[in-house]
């Protein structure tokens, strides 16, 4: 993706493509040691399995990625998914919708819009800081799709054609099309559409962006509502990969998808965003999850492989996010001398 | 004859090329009021941060009590006695003022602050320095005026002896700045000296004994206060020509339409009233003090901040600005003048920069055109001159008058009517000045109009057709650039105070 635009000769933009290049290097080293300590890892059906889990998560990632770049952050991505999954299969099992499993999806992405829509309404016309409103809707979420939804526990049709378009049709990983799909999507709103460009100008210097006569409110809530609807959209991937849906799973996939964006080299900072990289950074985390619980299953290793996943996690977020401070080390001791030459 | 505190020498401070200081004198003698002026610029406040030790100098020497000293930072300055009141105040709202006054040096009781000794002997401090603030209140909770005074205390608890206050009456009251007054005449008394700026005439008179002038990071002169009079020091504040001299008469024809007309403009503490024309072709200076209302004025026009009452025509029609988007609309652009925070993103190439306010003139099909993106900036830029290696320079790597170039640049992309440059020099070496002056009456004969806030005199009286002055808010004078000079200008910047006191 971002090859769009790297054929400026601009430093920053080479550096971020760099840091593609070590993720992506960190990746395949992953790959091969988890192959070397237990080949399983590359059986198909393990690829199929990991590509299948990939897809909401990418996805989610694609989505916050756009409220990231603006510098905010939209912590109510993983419950929304859950909330929208939840709410528009028990629709459907309770044959509101009669047969046309189709028109979940609809409702699954209104759903995310609207709670979208609500925090890039809160963050940007409200002006909370987004930590908050949208902590505020992550609860609000979880909460009301559990009152809707009483039953613990909503059972999409397995085998149907919905997982095989979505997820698996007979050993293709049919999800891992649409990540990319949107993907290139993303790109193009992100690096060649002026929305992205709006974005990431806020991220760079939100005052300036808006002295320039750019309705900054209007491009945050554009951001928030990407946001929500890849968060409906991930839903979509979600129930066909697992149709089971609690509504108390995917309790912290906000978290494993926001540090996929981290390390995937978009700065937290906002005004610098990688779209592919939130790609790579969602791959690494599922190869590191998976790879993980194969390696402590076949050496009986007595360890929950949930914790170890964690700390290796943390671990690789630490670090990426470090990169990009160093990275940006310089501007920060910039800006401060500017401000005592100011006072 | 008192002993000599501080004595500081030719020093020399240079940021990124260009000279803050070139060679800054200072003397300060035991419980004198020594009070340093000049316009805004002069390098006062780089002064004061190099005594202090904020910014190390490139060059001088600086003697404290007969010692060579070079202080390495703020920490070794205080515990030498040196301390700064700034303009703003540097104080925790949300605690009491005693904790205000020892923080950082709670006395101790049986590993526990010992708050009622503190208490006491913020008291006693209160009592020496004769004020009466009780220290068990919050310090948000106090006046401004009394807060300073806190500040004051903590400084004398500290030993100090050397006291540094600028600006100290910026926002004070008249019964405040007595009170002020009185309190530096027992610090006098007890031998403090105290380096006192400010640009309020009728305070430097009163209460200063000598007064230090300097100009352009340059020492201009040091006078007994009691041996001159206002105009001599106003003389030798603004007594230069460096940039061509005055000119002499408006360009603008008398019956050239209004473009823009702002009526009885109000917006916060600030903007109180504001009505001024603006003609096509002209160049409208406001010249005024720092915190005279000009910016304010200037962002309420464009719509950054909120208007409280006031009515905008352009072109003889009524438009609403309610956001900086509005303005645009209305071909009015705005140049601020803190490029770095609110003109440029930094991060960004020249290219992103200049394109900003016009992306979505480039988009056809959804799809950002970037090759006619990079060559629109490539022409714009070309026509101002911008140095730089390419279009894809990182903007933070060019000098501040490129930067200054480039988001003009932006504006003209926009085909905008009425500029609004604030501060269009500040920070920019002299080469860049005189290339921004010739591109401001470019731009005026093009037709376009300009409105100039700048606080140097000579730049105003330079470039402008026509001069607006404001003090504290309010339009004090509206001249033709014929029946103005610097002595009258500065009169009218300064008209409350003069007025208020003789």
């Amino acid at each position: 993706m971002d090859n769009l635009i790297i054929r400026s000769k601009n430093n920053r933009f080479r550096f971020k493509f760099g840091q593609n290049y070590i993720i992506l290097f960190a990746l395949a080293a992953l790959v091969l040691v988890f192959f070397l300590l237990n080949p399983n890892f590359t059986d198909r059906y393990n690829l199929v399995s990991m590509a299948q889990s990939l897809s909401p998560y990418a996805i989610l990632g694609l989505g916050v990625t756009f409220v990231i770049a603006t510098g905010g952050i939209d912590l109510s991505i993983g419950t929304v998914c859950i909330a929208a999954a939840v709410v528009a299969g028990k629709m459907y099992t309770s044959g509101l919708l009669g047969d046309n499993l189709w028109l979940t999806i609809p409702i699954m992405i209104m759903i995310g819009i609207d709670f979208g829509l609500l925090n890039g309404f809160l963050v940007a016309y409200l002006k909370l800081p987004a930590f908050i409103a949208t902590l505020g809707t992550m609860m609000l979420s979880r909460g009301l799709s559990a009152l809707i939804v009483s039953d613990p526990n909503i059972f999409f049709p397995g085998g149907t054609w919905f997982n095989r378009v979505f997820s698996n049709n007979n050993g293709i990983p049919t999800g891992i099309f649409w990540v990319l799909g949107f993907a290139l999507i993303c790109g193009y709103i992100m690096y060649k559409n002026k929305i992205g460009r709006y974005i990431l100008s806020i991220g760079s210097n939100e005052e300036a962006t808006r002295l320039s006569g750019i309705n900054t409110q209007n491009y945050k809530l554009i951001a928030y509502t990407i946001s929500g609807l890849m968060a409906g959209v991930a839903a979509i991937f979600w129930a066909a990969a697992f149709p089971t849906v609690a509504a108390a799973t995917g309790n912290g996939m906000e978290l494993d998808a926001i540090a996929g964006v981290y390390i995937g080299g978009t700065s937290a900072a906002g005004g610098v965003a990688s779209v592919s990289g939130t790609v790579i950074g969602a791959a690494l985390l599922v190869v590191i999850r998976n790879g993980l619980n194969m390696i402590l299953a076949k050496f009986n290793l007595n360890l929950n492989s949930t914790y170890v996943t964690y700390v290796l996690t943390g671990i690789i977020v630490v670090v990426a996010v470090l990169m990009d401070v160093i990275k940006t080390g310089k501007r920060n001791k910039f800006r401060i001398r500017k401000r005592e030459k100011k006072s | 004859m008192a002993k000599t505190i501080l004595k500081m020498k030719d020093i020399k401070k240079e940021f990124s090329g260009v000279k803050a200081l070139k060679n800054a004198c200072f003397e300060l003698k035991e419980g004198e009021v020594h009070a340093l002026m000049g316009e805004n610029g002069a390098g006062k406040s780089t002064l004061i941060k190099v005594l202090c030790g904020i910014l190390s100098p490139d060059g001088g020497e600086t003697e404290y009590f007969g010692e060579r000293v070079e202080f390495p930072d703020i920490a070794h300055s205080q515990a030498a006695g040196i301390s700064v009141i700034h303009q703003e105040l540097n104080m925790m709202n949300h605690l009491s003022v005693a904790q205000n006054i020892y923080i950082g040096r709670e006395p101790v009781k049986n590993a526990m602050i010992d708050d009622s000794e503190m208490i006491r002997a913020s008291e006693e401090l209160f009592e020496r320095i004769g004020v009466k603030i009780d220290p068990t209140v919050m310090l948000g909770e106090l006046t401004v005026g009394k807060q300073q005074m806190v500040e004051i205390a903590k400084a004398i608890s500290r030993e100090c002896r050397l006291l540094v206050l600028d600006e100290p009456t910026a926002a004070l009251t008249e019964p405040e700045v007595e009170e002020l007054f009185k309190i530096m005449g027992e610090l006098r008394e007890k031998g403090i000296g105290m380096i006192y700026i400010s640009h309020r005439m009728d305070e430097i008179t009163r209460i200063s004994d000598r007064v230090t002038v300097m100009r352009d990071g340059e020492y201009v002169g040091t006078v007994d206060t009691d041996k001159t009079t206002k105009d001599e020091i106003v003389h030798m504040m603004v007594g230069r020509m460096v940039y061509g001299g005055q000119k002499e008469k408006s360009n603008v024809d008398q019956n050239a339409p209004n473009v823009l007309e702002v009526i009885d403009l109000c917006a916060g503490e600030n903007v109180k009233n504001v009505s001024f024309q603006l003609k096509k072709g002209e160049i409208l200076g406001f010249a005024g003090l720092m915190g005279a209302g000009r910016t304010e004025t200037a962002r309420a026009v464009y719509g950054a901040d909120k208007k409280d009452s006031g009515d905008i025509f352009i072109n003889g029609k009524r438009v609403f600005i309610n956001s900086p988007a509005d303005a645009v609309k209305n071909g009015i652009c705005y140049l601020s003048e803190d490029r770095k925070r609110y003109g440029l993103m930094l991060s960004k190439s020249v290219c992103e920069n200049t394109a900003l306010a016009s992306l979505g003139n480039y988009q056809k099909f959804g799809f950002l055109n970037d090759r006619e993106i990079e060559r629109i900036s490539k022409e714009k830029n070309g026509l101002l001159r911008t140095k730089t290696p390419s279009m894809q320079q990182l903007i933070r790597n060019l000098s501040g008058g490129n930067q200054q170039k480039v988001i003009v640049a932006r504006w003209l992309i926009k085909d905008c009517d009425i500029f609004i440059f604030d501060e269009p020099t500040r920070g920019i070496d002299i080469g860049a000045k005189s290339e921004m002056y010739e591109l401001m009456e470019a731009l005026a004969a093009e037709g376009k109009s300009i409105i100039m806030i700048s606080s140097e005199l000579a730049e105003i009286l330079r470039l402008s057709d026509r001069i607006i002055v404001m003090c504290e808010g309010r339009i004090t004078a509206n001249m033709d650039i014929s029946e103005a000079n610097q002595e009258k200008i500065m009169k009218f910047a300064t008209l409350r105070n003069i007025q208020g006191k003789e």
